[in-house]
């Protein structure tokens, strides 16, 4: 039996509140996505914003009504079983605003405790454990509010773990983390699947995550699965062919208007006015690539030959970047 | 269990911070003796034959004080559904909870419960400020007659804000139009003033108000009345309480699964 198995999952999302009698628009955001998550695998769903991640785990959740399709978590029926199901699993939803600030770090996980309906006689030792796994329990008395945004993410990855969950729903568990923080809650991830054997499903826009933790991943696109394996397997997609990264000053998407090979900007800094164009060009082509774009009014900062990664095979498959 | 989890959470953060108690209070006792005062002013005094004829208490403080003190307990659980989920549709936290195997009523209820205990507690006090203030005679005996009436009435309480618990999860802020219905509680229930100076038919409406039953039960034990002497209102509030139970859990099943297809979401 699979930990998940989805098949041909749809949901739709009413522009206004669907009452009787009232004619309302509807808004498809997963079009019949189909995948199946084994016991103690990390899969990945990767995909840009608004690819229908979240909405995804939402319903694999019970949070929200499928319009379409089947799921079952651990053999239960999302649309039947919702309390089973949530007894069995747990999320790390998107944001940092899912724990009580006015409360501590111990009273927001007691809380939970008692809702997800944690044995009393365990549940003092299993907040302890939780908090000294996730390094809180020196600052277990804190309000949350004082907490950094790091530490409020380790509490809740605490929290996602208080009823001893077969499976666990992240999404997008790194986001807006500094450099440490999503060092560590990576790290974490990894650990709950090779010693406690959790399965977890994660959502991330972040291709390197996916690369580095995922043992499946399936890129998600406008509400389609569009490439599932491996990230050995994607990235063959793309092997073989010649990926160029180059780094410009002066770039607008106006200059790019008929340009006869694909680039995409994958990178945009700002402050220094540098943008990142990455696509997949062949050796022999590389000096009229340059050539025009120098034509085009661009500043050529640096060209560089790079190894395949996720982006480009986000890039192969639908002609844009993941940050699109 | 669940239940007492919630409302302990609920009073943990409320208690936490004692100026915002402070304050609710202060809010409470303020407007309390600006009805007194407004009322005594209108009457020409503190008694009133007129009141006495029509309600059996002459005493204005007593009749403004049961009045008043009931009716913000009346709304409490209105606010609770209203006011409670929008805060936590605003924290973020509701669809925290919903992803629990706890049932939704029970975090619906568990909410109510805690601002019904908390309105208890603050009422208490303005009781007792409006007790000590406008000297009003009490005994034991009436506290302890006026109990299980009480608990009837925050039974009645509950049904009736639970008609709004769906309506909030579906449509998220209906703070507005339930600001109506408090005020609408406030107006049709005889709180300040009695019920037969108002037309026929608004004496009639007055009858599906929970806050109706509860204040005239109340107020006749205040005066000495038994409970014999006031079955139609207990009546009423058993009959009341069946209703708005139904009704509510009823709109809120309705509203429950339009949610689930839109989505609990954020505020």
């Amino acid at each position: 039996m699979h930990a998940i198995e989805v098949s041909e999952l749809r949901k739709k999302y009413p522009k206004k509140i669907p009452l009787p009698f009232r004619k309302v628009e509807w808004v498809e955001a997963v079009r019949g996505i189909s995948f199946k998550v084994k016991k103690g695998e990390l899969f990945g769903l990767l995909g840009p914003n608004g690819a229908g991640k979240t909405t995804t785990i939402k319903m694999l959740t019970t949070l929200l009504e499928p319009s379409g399709g089947t799921a079952k978590i651990l053999g239960f029926d999302i649309r039947k079983d919702a309390r089973e199901i949530r007894r069995r699993i747990n999320l790390v939803a998107e944001g940092e605003r899912t724990l009580y600030w006015r409360l501590s770090a111990y009273e927001n996980l007691k809380y939970f405790a008692r809702i997800y309906y944690v044995p009393k006689e365990e549940e003092r030792e299993r907040i302890e454990k939780l908090l000294k796994l996730v390094g809180l329990w020196e600052r277990k008395d804190d309000l949350v509010m004082n907490y950094s945004r790091g530490m409020k993410q380790r509490l809740a990855i605490a929290k996602a773990l208080i009823n001893d969950p077969e499976v666990l729903f992240l999404d997008e568990p790194t986001l807006g983390l500094d450099v440490q923080s999503a060092v560590f809650v990576r790290e974490f991830i990894r650990k709950l699947v090779d010693k406690q054997k959790k399965t977890v499903l994660l959502t991330t826009h972040y291709m390197a995550e996916a690369e580095e933790l995922c043992n499946r991943i399936a890129i998600i696109d406008q509400g389609r699965i569009i490439a599932l394996d491996t990230p050995e397997g994607l990235k063959k997609l793309v092997k073989g062919e010649d990926v160029v990264e180059i780094k410009v000053r002066e770039f607008s998407v106006q200059k790019m208007e008929g340009f006869p090979w694909k680039l995409v900007v994958v990178k945009e800094d700002a402050e220094r006015g540098i943008t990142t164009l990455r696509g997949q060009i062949d050796e022999e082509d590389l000096p009229r690539v340059v050539e025009l774009l120098v034509k085009r009014g661009v500043r050529i900062l640096s060209v560089e030959q790079k190894e395949p990664t996720l982006e480009d095979v986000f890039i192969k498959l639908t002609g844009r970047a993941l940050r699109d | 269990m669940p239940l007492i989890a919630i409302i302990e959470k609920e009073l943990r953060m409320f208690f936490r911070y004692p100026l915002r108690v402070f304050s609710a209070v202060l809010v409470g006792i303020v407007f309390l003796l600006q009805f007194v005062f407004f009322g005594q002013a209108v009457l020409g005094g503190r008694y009133s034959q007129l009141l006495a004829s029509s309600t059996g208490i002459g005493d204005y403080p007593t009749y403004a004080l049961v009045g008043y003190v009931l009716w913000w307990l009346s709304v409490s659980p209105m606010e609770a559904y209203v006011w409670g989920i929008r805060r936590e549709l605003q924290r973020g936290t509701f669809e925290t909870n919903i992803a629990a195997p706890v049932r939704i009523t029970e975090l619906l209820l568990g909410l109510a419960l805690s601002w019904l205990l908390m309105d208890s507690v603050l009422m208490m006090i303005v009781f007792a400020f409006g007790v000590l203030i406008f000297n009003i005679s009490l005994t034991f005996s009436i506290l302890l007659k006026s109990l299980p009436v009480l608990l009837l009435s925050f039974l009645a309480f509950l049904g009736f804000g639970f008609v709004f618990a769906g309506l909030v999860m579906m449509l998220k802020h209906i703070g507005p139009f339930a600001q109506i219905f408090e005020f609408a509680m406030l107006f049709f229930s005889g709180v300040f003033f009695p019920l037969n100076v108002m037309p026929k038919a608004i004496i009639e409406f007055s009858n599906i108000l929970p806050l109706t039953h509860s204040v005239n039960a109340i107020r006749a034990i205040f005066i000495g009345k038994t409970y014999g002497e006031i079955t139609s209102s207990v009546e009423w509030l058993l009959l009341l309480v069946i209703v708005y139970w139904l009704i509510g859990y009823a709109l809120f099943k309705w509203a429950e699964r339009i949610t689930r297809v839109m989505g609990y979401g954020g505020y």
